[in-house]
């Protein structure tokens, strides 16, 4: 492990001294910090606690590329596909590369661009944001992303907008992502009194092996509500980690609602510290995993002042000898009365070489509060297969009948009709029986 | 349509079934009346293919085939309908996909078309309203906090929806109040044809005054000790279960 800390630093080393002047200037100091955080820290070990069941030996085996010669693709027409929707704007990266022609945004008090073009224009609000949240990186990954970071969307919804539509960040890797290492960061800003729906979406063209490294900040100002729904659809052989940082103030709504359904690996993480009063947070997910496959989702949600609601519901369908991670960590502090804080997580093993380790963690220190956590690691209902059966139904069509209806809980929260459509249509694939 | 004689069945080793004989013809409504865990769910379980009971002997032919070698879906498809007496929850599984899958599944496996969704949706609202299922519950989960009587109504739907030769019908009337009963009751005759037979499990003459009855048979201890005419029911109203028992005992 600490040659490869060793190999990896030095490659981080590289990477910022060849940096060209102006770019590097605007992030150096944040990068050599975070490189010398990586040096301190090295990779993450399952002596850590939050690292225990989740293995990084295969995604280190793979020595990703840090490496950003802009992709040749030639076949914009495939990705006419994911650019249907309306949308009130959209983003996309091609192997991690922000594409400017494929990009658009038309609606009155939203800006985007690219993390790259505020670099460039040495934007001064956008350096101040970054980092702000997360940190240099409470473990090695995150520094390294911070460090090396290369591309990323950034997101401006001004005060008191109306959205009809969403905006939508889509990520698409190709072919010519084999073997490289992305490194993206996201930061968006929801002024106050602004109410807005995201989409972000990662898609794969290929099975290309890849490793997707990302942070996301999201700043969601007083009295703004920012609905977000995420859906990781990676390609299989991919490895994908995203940290999210999630920063409500005072009367501030987030809710997020996940889906992580690809990659052979990956990992989210959520953080939310309440520091203002009167803010709700609302998490939904859903994961899935098959033969080859790891998916591993953490939430840290701190109750630090009072008056705030959190709601974690999560739902898990393991098959085959897929494998899931779920740590869902939620403090109420001494000083946060009022809180109230449900968190959920219910799983579907349906094979017994499928595995997951749940670890729902409510800490509780204020005594007048309404929290509640539960946890379940179930089958199906032999009695539900019966009937439906006794129905006319296969015993292979009713399994997947069931599995969709305990998927649905969660994918009913999608907002949008075609996330809802394509994950059904993914999981029903996905369900062999 | 049903043929079954001696059948002798058992759940974890204890027997509950001692010896069934019935003949049910095409057209025919035959009810079964028992008092509680004498075994009328078993027999209704093992003729739609449950799964926990282990037939220790005789034999069910159902239009000419032998049950017991089909799969449950099989029957399903071959015209075996049970409406449970405890209809189970599926939560998250909506209604209306429910009742479209099923409809489907069974049509596939005679070589028919699939429902196409206009037909389907005009067939579904139609019989809905023919057994009075608030058409909310059409778009909920299976039957997912249903109260006991609209889950009751929610089995006569799908009965109506699947077309059954062989309905068996558990219990149907139980906890139903007298309007809901005249409109199960309803649904039953609607279906009521020279090619459908029916198979009703009940307590009460009540239905019986509603459905009329070709043959009713006693359920006692796993076998049948009586079996008559209409004019049964209403005796068994008036003197219970007690002097039969004692008679066949004699
Ligand atoms: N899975 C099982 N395990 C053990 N015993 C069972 C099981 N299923 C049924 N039995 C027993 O078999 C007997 C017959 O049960 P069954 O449900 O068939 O009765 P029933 O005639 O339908 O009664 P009711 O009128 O109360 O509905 C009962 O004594 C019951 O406890
Ligand atoms: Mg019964």
């Amino acid at each position: 492990m600490n040659q490869q800390v060793e190999s990896y630093g030095q490659v981080v080393k590289q990477y910022i001294g060849n940096l060209p002047k102006g770019d590097g200037d605007w992030l150096s100091e944040l990068r050599q910090k975070a490189a010398k955080r990586f040096a301190g820290l090295g990779f993450p070990h399952a002596k850590l606690e939050t690292w225990k069941y989740t293995g990084i030996d295969g995604l280190l085996s793979q020595e990703f590329e840090v490496d950003d010669t802009s992709p040749e693709y030639a076949e914009h027409t495939v990705l006419q596909q994911f650019l249907q929707e309306p949308v009130s704007g959209r983003l996309v990266f091609v192997d991690g590369v922000y594409q400017a022609d494929l990009s658009h945004c038309e609606s009155a008090g939203v800006s985007i661009g690219s993390l790259h073009a505020a670099m460039v224009l040495a934007d001064s609000t956008v350096l101040k944001k970054t980092g702000s949240l997360s940190g240099v990186g409470e473990h090695g990954f995150a520094a390294m992303n911070l460090a090396t970071v290369h591309d990323g969307a950034v997101i401006h919804i001004a005060a008191d907008t109306e959205l009809k539509r969403p905006i939508e960040l889509l990520h698409v890797t190709t072919r010519g992502a084999e073997g490289k290492a992305l490194r993206s960061r996201h930061l968006i800003v929801v002024e106050a009194g602004t109410s807005a729906n995201l989409v972000e979406r990662y898609v794969a063209l290929d099975d290309t092996t890849y490793f997707n490294n990302t942070v996301c900040e999201l700043f969601i100002e007083e009295g703004a509500k920012l609905t977000h729904q995420r859906v990781q659809l990676e390609s299989t052989q991919a490895y994908h980690m995203s940290d999210l940082h999630l920063e409500l103030k005072a009367n501030a709504h987030y809710h997020g609602i996940y889906a992580a359904i690809g990659a052979a690996w990956s990992r989210t993480s959520v953080h939310n510290r309440f520091s203002d009063q009167n803010a709700n947070c609302e998490l939904d997910g859903l994961y899935m995993a098959d033969n080859g496959q790891l998916t591993d989702f953490h939430l840290d949600v701190d109750h630090a002042v009072p008056h705030c609601d959190s709601r974690e519901n999560f739902r898990g369908v393991l098959h085959g000898a897929g494998k899931a991670v779920f740590d869902g960590l939620i403090q109420v502090r001494e000083q946060a009365q009022k809180s109230n804080a449900n968190l959920h997580n219910a799983n579907l093993v349906l094979s017994r070489r499928a595995e997951v380790d749940t670890k729902p963690q409510l800490v509780i220190l204020a005594d007048d509060v309404q929290c509640s956590h539960g946890t379940t690691v179930g089958q199906l209902d032999p009695e539900a297969v019966y009937y439906l059966r006794s129905r006319g139904l296969s015993e292979r069509e009713a399994r997947r009948l069931l599995c969709l209806g305990f998927a649905s809980e969660i994918i009913d929260r999608f907002e949008s009709e075609t996330l809802r459509l394509q994950l059904t249509e993914v999981i029903r694939q996905r369900i062999q029986g | 349509m049903l043929t079954i004689k001696n059948l002798t069945a058992s759940v974890d080793g204890k027997e509950i079934l001692k010896g069934i004989d019935l003949t049910v013809r095409a057209g025919e409504v035959h009810a079964i009346m028992g008092p509680n865990g004498s075994g009328k769910s078993t027999l209704a379980h093992i003729l739609s293919g449950r799964d926990g009971y282990e037939v220790t002997g005789g034999e069910i032919v159902y239009k000419g085939q032998d049950l017991l070698s089909l799969e449950t879906e099989v029957r399903a498809q071959a015209g075996i309908f049970l409406a449970m007496q405890y209809p189970v929850e599926l939560p998250g599984v909506n209604n209306m996909t429910f009742l479209r899958e099923s409809m489907n599944a069974i049509r596939r496996s005679r070589g028919e078309d699939e429902i196409d969704a206009v037909s389907f949706m005009k067939q579904v609202r139609k019989k809905a309203a023919q057994v009075k299922l608030d058409p909310k519950l059409l778009k909920r989960s299976v039957n997912a906090g249903f109260s006991g009587g609209e889950k009751k109504r929610n089995e006569i739907l799908q009965m109506a929806m699947l077309e059954p030769y062989l309905a068996i019908l558990d219990e149907t009337d139980s906890g139903l109040d007298i309007d809901a009963l005249r409109t199960v009751a309803d649904g039953v005759n609607l279906l009521r044809s020279p090619e459908r037979s029916m198979i009703v499990v009940t307590h009460y003459q009540r239905l019986l005054e509603y459905i009329e009855p070709d043959r009713v048979h006693v359920l006692v201890g796993g076998r049948i000790i009586r079996s008559g005419g209409k004019e049964l029911a209403l005796e068994l109203e008036a003197r219970g279960y007690s002097w039969l028992v004692e008679e066949a005992a004699a």
